[in-house]
């Protein structure tokens, strides 16, 4: 066999695998966007901290309204606002102006600790729904609170896709605190169990 | 090295590794998304690659597994078999040395506490090692066959 039916064979693989893969993810209800630039699970992204304030357009706290908007709110192609990453000093002042906090863990990680009046959306269940259940889920808390989003720190990525999720239903200020629950409690913050 | 040569061996070893490969990619097919986080957790692709690999990659590792064990484009599968497990190979390997608590995503896409980290990666180093034998044996003498078949 020579090495061009060689090659001839390993392209026509790579592509029917990869012509197949985008056919089965269109069809199914578990699919992606493949042009998800993914940036929202980078390291670097840089989380909010109290500093930022001033012209935070997320800012709905304390009536601290931003006096100016120096650009509009991060909208992303799906046509939602972003979330935001948030350091724990500003999860902490959220916390302390009354914002929802939601712990997208699992029950039993929940029921093991958890910020105090944190409120348990597991993703995977959360993403299982349909667009109706989330919006009703969700429809008793306001739409233009600050809500913040949290799991367990370190690799935990539920918290993003979460945020992302209730963003999508129409909640404009989602934040996502990556600390997690182990910073927050180390930090000896309000924790119930 | 006459073993080898061995045309019931090399077909065992072809289903042997077609069959782990299709069992690898099961999970993943239709769970591109936790799929693509254990890819993120490697910490090695652009991440703006991610998306596409983890809806690509399973059905490669599906096909090829098929068409190893069927026998279409044996050499062809072959091929891209051995190009994957060279590239889990750096991944896993990467990821051991750098101490990366990571859920491997290798056969499954559910993260379990002994799917996570340290000696489950050094194992998985391993068995990839030996599928890479397996493949290289598979690609050698398989030609080999074909040769004498044809110079009979």
């Amino acid at each position: 066999m020579n090495r061009v039916k060689l090659i001839t064979q390993v392209l026509f693989i790579l592509g029917f695998a990869l012509i197949i893969g985008l056919i089965v993810n269109a069809v199914n209800p578990k699919g992606i966007s493949i042009f998800d630039d993914g940036e929202r699970y980078s390291k670097n992204v840089q989380e909010k901290s109290i500093k930022d304030l001033v012209t935070n357009p997320y800012d709905t706290t304390n009536n601290n309204k931003p006096k100016t908007l120096d650009k509009p709110p991060n909208i992303s192609k799906e046509g939602f606002v972003k979330p935001q990453h948030i350091k724990l000093d500003l999860a902490k002042l959220f916390y302390d102006q009354g914002a929802l906090f939601i712990d997208a863990r699992m029950k039993v990680q929940y029921d093991s600790g958890h910020v105090k009046g944190a409120i348990n959306i597991p993703y995977g269940e959360f993403l299982a729904k349909s667009k109706e259940e989330k919006i009703d889920i969700m429809k008793k808390y306001n739409k233009e609170g600050t809500i913040v989003c949290y799991c367990s720190g370190g690799e935990c990525e539920v918290s993003i896709d979460l945020a992302y999720e209730i963003a999508k239903i129409g909640y404009n200020y989602l934040n996502i605190y990556r600390g997690g629950y182990p910073e927050w409690e180390k930090a000896g913050y309000p924790v119930e169990k | 090295m006459k073993i080898f040569e061995n045309k019931i061996l090399i077909l065992i070893l072809r289903l042997f590794l077609g069959g782990l490969f299709i069992y690898a990619s099961w999970s993943k097919l239709l769970n591109p998304e936790d799929f693509g986080r254990a890819i993120r957790g490697y910490d090695m692709m652009p991440l703006g690659f991610i998306s596409v690999l983890s809806v690509f990659l399973p059905f490669l590792e599906f096909f090829s597994g098929l068409f190893l064990i069927f026998g279409i484009f044996k050499r062809g599968s072959v091929f891209i078999i051995t190009a994957m497990l060279v590239m889990f190979l750096i991944g896993l390997t990467q990821a051991y040395a750098r101490g990366l608590s990571i859920d491997c995503g290798c056969f499954s896409v559910t993260p379990t506490t002994e799917t996570q980290g340290g000696s489950y990666l050094l194992i998985r180093i391993i068995e990839d090692i030996f599928m890479l034998i397996a493949a290289f044996l598979i690609y050698n003498f398989e030609r080999k066959k074909i040769k004498t078949i044809t110079s009979n």
